[in-house]
């Protein structure tokens, strides 16, 4: 009985060369078409849609060439009564967005756009008894929620803020016996909450609470024979979960456990090379979040025509250095 | 074809009212999808409803969801006033068509918090949103936040002996107009008892439909994380410390991963089924505290452990405790022999998948920590106890009938060995006669031991065809010598 390997077969003509140029002009000419019905499809997203986009131009050193003034002014309008921020205007506040907002901030040095001391009692009021926190005020956990409240703290430098012994407690309860983390406690191992929870770890200076040889081998099983890394057992490769897997690996030190080769080349197929801008996988569609996590990915490689970029941020080394932010890496 | 600005607004208005209708028409939908049509056709609504099935001409969403999206931005910036219908109508169109859109949602919670629409009809919006979104994150929290509704209002209406008019009302929004005039009849003290009844059926109904639309988004995309771990959500939430639910659980498990062997979601949740249930049955009389007894539907085996040292003079609950944790050992021996019986099964009949190699391990852990729990038990627990676990400390029953190894030859979809054994568990079946005879020696085999699964792997390096069972067994035996094998 044959089985199928969940994987994909990179074509012999695949693009394995990196095409910066194709991509700062994919991204810069996104934000201009604004086809409605794509638009409102995607606005619930929207403040984490612009992180995406600025990060990725500015690891390209191609920052200038996006709208300062009209970005930041939009953020400013995003915030609201509560502190919190929303992905647009007209939505509701929550963690994920308010991060995305400070995240852009710190690109454009202008963190004092906002009332920051409204932005910090806002995460430091989604705090729960037992150390989680919730997405917004309607109440739901999730470890994602957990990294947002520390990293927007950590790049506002308000860390003291909050709880930190409760928080850590509430994610090591979500530890899994594969070494991984899940959604809460209880929950599967998932690569995208493994990225937090390492993440989340390593700005609290809590990292030494990981069973790294464990997480580590788990986070290189989810490399395939394409040389792509999937987030789960078998689920397919996807430019994301590279990214997600590869960042994990590097804040425990282990990233030298993976072929890096293999993922380069898996990562440089998921290239447009007539439209520019990077794929889930080879012959997708292009979108401007894959494109972030491919150059980002690249970066982490070591591709030196990339600036270098946190794996716990996903933000430029040189802009972590002007907020005075070093968050912990095990070697 | 509408193009005007005037002329989209009268079609989008049509169109929602047309949406609002076929609910109307057919509380029963059951599904909704979107029909490839480019163009409009002739004068008719592009809103298609056969049989239970809702459809909408996809020429028309480019204009509708842009229109509804827009519409209720303007509400919540308070630029256009909408009234509480319209935005109920508004907010059910655009989460059809965008159910990610978060605020949309949390407009429908305060209209739920006022009252303007009901907990189950919002759980019944998100069920067709998932039918054809099955993992979108939005409806899935939306559905937690209903039902920590429904979990609010029904313990409110427990605790106060006369609750409100309208909160029991609608905690009890299923029961028929017929029994709320009897209940109403009644003492007071009947009353209560019949409230706190139908309470708790209420909440097993509820508990039910919830598997059953996690059943439904878990088959329409494979490793559903969001819809399985909403699963393990609700059974942390609404089934705590129930062994029945657990058990049956497990039970109607078992065929639906042997018919999905690549999907680690589903295995997963088999996974915590399996750590829940011998948490409940492993639990002893000094760390058992009351389960949530309100929406339970059989008792668990730890309040019956309370209820025999309560009643019983010291020595005799002790022997009473002896007996149950006896009795719970088995159970949970059983239950490991028949999950690594079936992990084999399924990995000799479907060489080459990660998944059932990954729950092998996971068992594996379950039953290597279990027995080292029970082993430092044993040695403090006295003579009694350790005669379970055999001297080099697997855990080896003392007498094997023949009954037990006729138990042992279960097929990949051996619903009959599982069934079987529901049976043999004390706690599903509480009758006295039950746990004797378990006593006197009706007792599975014991799981693998550590030397026996070498041994299960060698047998796959040796003649093995297949490259990918190959290197998940090395993988597997690897795991073995270094992750359990370092282990104190």
């Amino acid at each position: 009985m044959g089985t199928q390997v969940k994987d994909v077969i990179i074509k012999p003509d695949a693009p394995s060369s990196l095409l910066l140029d194709k991509h700062a002009d994919y991204i810069a000419a996104y934000g201009s078409k604004k086809d409605d019905y794509e638009y409102t499809l995607s606005e619930y997203l929207r403040m984490s849609g612009i992180y995406w986009g600025l990060t990725v131009m500015d690891l390209m050193a191609q920052l200038p060439r996006m709208n300062r003034p009209e970005i930041v002014d939009f953020i400013k309008s995003c915030q609201h009564e509560c502190g919190g921020l929303s992905a647009s205007i007209g939505h509701d506040p929550h963690l994920l967005y308010t991060l995305s907002a400070v995240q852009i901030l710190c690109l454009y040095d202008s963190v004092d756009a906002l009332d920051v001391d409204k932005v910090v009692e806002y995460i430091k009021g989604l705090q729960q008894e037992d150390g989680s926190f919730a997405g917004d005020k309607w109440g739901e956990i999730d470890t994602r929620f957990s990294f947002c409240a520390v990293a927007t703290l950590a790049l506002l430098g308000k860390m003291d803020k909050i709880n930190v012994d409760k928080a850590v407690e509430f994610i090591l309860s979500c530890m899994n016996f594969d070494g991984g983390f899940g959604c809460r406690p209880g929950s599967e191992s998932h690569a995208g909450q493994i990225y937090c929870c390492a993440g989340f770890l390593s700005l609290t200076g809590q990292l030494h609470q990981v069973n790294a040889d464990l997480l580590g081998w788990w986070l290189c099983e989810r490399q395939l024979p394409s040389g792509g890394l999937n987030g789960r057992p078998e689920k397919l490769p996807d430019v994301c979960y590279s990214w997600w897997v590869l960042a994990s690996l590097k804040i425990i030190g282990r990233i030298h456990w993976i072929d890096k080769a293999k993922l380069r080349s898996f990562i440089l197929a998921c290239q447009d090379e007539e439209t520019g801008g990077f794929a889930d996988r080879p012959g997708d569609m292009v979108d401007p979040f894959h494109t972030l996590f491919g150059i980002a990915g690249l970066s982490l490689l070591g591709d030196e025509q990339i600036k270098p970029v946190n794996p716990v941020l996903c933000m430029p080394e040189d802009v972590l250095q002007r907020v005075r932010l070093q968050p912990d890496i095990l070697s | 074809m509408a193009e005007s600005e005037e002329e989209v607004d009268v079609l989008v208005q049509r169109v929602v009212k047309d949406i609002t209708n076929a609910f109307k028409r057919n509380p029963n939908i059951d599904e909704i999808g979107v029909i490839p049509c480019p163009e409009a056709r002739y004068n008719r609504s592009p809103i298609v409803l056969v049989e239970n099935k809702l459809g909408v001409e996809s020429w028309c969403v480019k204009f509708l969801l842009p229109y509804v999206h827009n519409k209720l931005l303007l509400y919540r910036q308070r630029k256009h006033w909408l009234e509480r219908e319209a935005l109920a109508d508004i907010t059910c169109t655009l989460l059809l068509l965008n159910p990610d859109f978060t605020t949309a949602w949390n407009v429908r919670k305060e209209l739920l918090q006022c009252g303007v629409l009901n907990p189950e009809k919002d759980l019944y919006l998100g069920q067709l949103a998932l039918t054809k979104f099955p993992k979108s994150p939005e409806t899935w929290i939306h559905r937690r936040w209903v039902l920590q509704q429904i979990l609010g209002q029904c313990s409110a209406a427990d605790r106060s002996k006369k609750p409100q008019q309208g909160e029991a009302e609608r905690g009890e929004a299923e029961r028929g107009d017929a029994e709320r005039g009897d209940a109403e009849r009644g003492d007071a003290e009947r009353g209560d008892a019949e409230r706190s009844q139908q309470l708790s059926e209420h909440l097993a109904r509820t508990l039910h439909q919830e598997m059953k639309v996690c059943s439904d988004a878990a088959c329409r995309y494979p490793s559903n994380y969001n819809a399985w771990s909403h699963r393990i959500w609700v059974l942390q939430h609404m089934g705590q410390g129930n062994v029945k639910v657990l058990h049956d659980e497990l039970s109607s498990m078992r065929l639906w991963v042997s018919m999905h062997v690549s999907d680690h979601s589903g295995f997963h949740y088999r996974q915590f089924l399996l750590k829940a249930l011998i948490t409940e049955l492993s639990q002893t009389p000094a760390s058992t505290s009351s389960p949530q007894q309100r929406c339970s539907t059989a008792p668990s085996s730890s309040s019956r452990l309370h209820h025999s040292q309560a009643n019983g003079e010291l020595s005799e609950a002790e022997a009473a405790a002896d007996e149950e944790w006896q009795l719970s050992a088995n159970t949970v021996l059983q239950l490991f022999h028949q999950e690594m019986e079936l992990c084999s099964d399924l990995i000799q009949s479907f060489p080459g998948h990660e998944t059932l190699w990954s729950h092998r391990r996971h068992v594996f852990y379950l039953w290597h920590h279990w027995r080292k729990e029970q082993q430092q038990k044993g040695s403090t627990n006295g003579e009694s106890r350790s005669e379970v676990l055999s001297s080099n400390g697997d855990p080896a029953p003392p007498t094997l009938s023949a009954h037990s190894s006729a138990g042992g030859g279960g097929g990949v979809n051996g619903q009959g060995h599982a069934a079987e054994a529901m049976e043999v568990d004390g706690a599903s079946l509480p009758d006295p006669r039950d746990s004797k005879r378990l006593k006197t020696g009706v007792l599975p085999p014991s799981p693998p031991a550590l030397p026996s699964e070498p041994s299960f792997v060698s047998g796959f390096l040796d003649g093995c065809c297949n490259p990918e069972q190959r290197r998940f067994a090395l993988a597997y035996k690897k795991w073995l010598d270094t992750v359990i094998g370092q282990q104190p």
